[in-house]
């Protein structure tokens, strides 16, 4: 039975090192954090789209005239997007200490714009356009992850689609 | 389990575009006004996407499956509440099978499946009244979820 104490770990990796340099000839695969998979980093971008999604729905909620039908309306879709998030965040495993969405870089709103920082009100139409783009984005990822991820991208974009009719597209 | 290709893939679409016609001709029966004239134009869609479904099988060598001379209701169907209830769980059924054709690795055949899934979970949502979180999934492919991350 191999018992790997945590003042072994360091001997151990010690040994590994000095090994063929044929095989360790490269640059030391430990010298720095390994890159996430590329279905990681499309999982944390998806995330991240659909966190800005409900920071879109959320600012719309709060600069609406409060308890009405539309209200009602935008919960309930707000909702299901919260169900997405959960849903997408549960199939992303990463070790601790490493972030949970996406680079800045990757992220970005599905409606093409921010919806941090500004005050501007947020229209159906602007949440309409978001839900389409939403839809349209998932689609466009499908090929590059696994059957399983595919179908939940696929059954979240087809829930946007829906989105979309009830918000008057 | 059996891997899903193509060609089962889309014979599992095509059954269920065949189930959706037979089904919208019962309820269309039921229905009046304008929800009919949704219910008409719905049953010429999946007529059309039967017909595409059959031409994708056989370009791929298969031959289409036979649609059944009769489907069993999953309940009795006596009004127009229980006819676009039906509609709408034809619609579940065929949102179900396009997802079907999501998990195969042809990623044309993926963007297909995605986008046929799109408009029967609309359909779906019409008849019904409502959206749902995750057309065409069952509660067993979702997983539970984990708490949260504290709001940004």
């Amino acid at each position: 039975m191999l018992l790997a104490s945590a003042a072994a770990v360091p001997v151990l990796l010690g040994a590994a090192a000095c090994r063929s340099e044929d095989v360790f000839a490269g640059p030391d695969p430990l010298a720095s954090p390994p890159r996430p998979a590329p279905e990681v980093i499309t999982l944390q971008a998806v995330i991240a789209a659909e966190e800005s999604l409900i920071r879109l729905y959320k600012m719309a909620i709060d600069g609406g005239p409060g308890a009405t039908a539309e209200a009602r309306r935008l919960n309930s879709l707000l909702a299901q997007h919260e169900q997405h998030l959960v849903q997408l965040r549960a199939r992303l495993i990463l070790p601790p200490g490493q972030g949970g969405t996406a680079s800045p870089q990757d992220r970005g709103s599905p409606g093409g714009s921010s919806p941090k920082g500004g005050s501007a009100r947020v229209t159906v139409a602007r949440l309409r356009a978001a839900e389409r783009a939403s839809a349209a984005g998932l689609v466009r990822r499908l090929a590059d992850v696994e059957p399983a991820l595919a179908q939940l991208f696929a059954s979240i974009a087809a829930s946007d689609a829906t989105h979309v009719m009830v918000l008057g597209g | 389990m059996a891997p899903i290709t193509p060609v089962s893939a889309l014979q599992a679409a095509l059954a269920a575009e065949d189930a959706a016609i037979f089904g919208y001709g019962v309820a269309g029966a039921h229905l009046a006004g304008s929800i009919q004239s949704a219910a008409e134009h719905y049953w010429t869609g999946h007529s059309e996407a039967r017909d595409a479904l059959a031409a994708m099988i056989s370009k791929l060598g298969a031959v289409p499956v036979a649609a059944r001379a009769f489907y069993q209701l999953p309940f009795p169907v006596h009004d127009a509440a229980s006819a676009m209830a039906l509609a709408a769980y034809l619609e579940d059924g065929v949102t179900r099978a396009y997802l079907g054709i999501v998990a195969v690795s042809d990623p044309r055949l993926r963007d297909f499946g995605a986008l046929a899934m799109q408009g029967s979970a609309e359909r779906a949502a019409f008849w019904r009244g409502s959206t749902q979180a995750f057309p065409g999934m069952t509660a067993s492919a979702l997983l539970p979820g984990r708490p949260s991350s504290p709001p940004s």
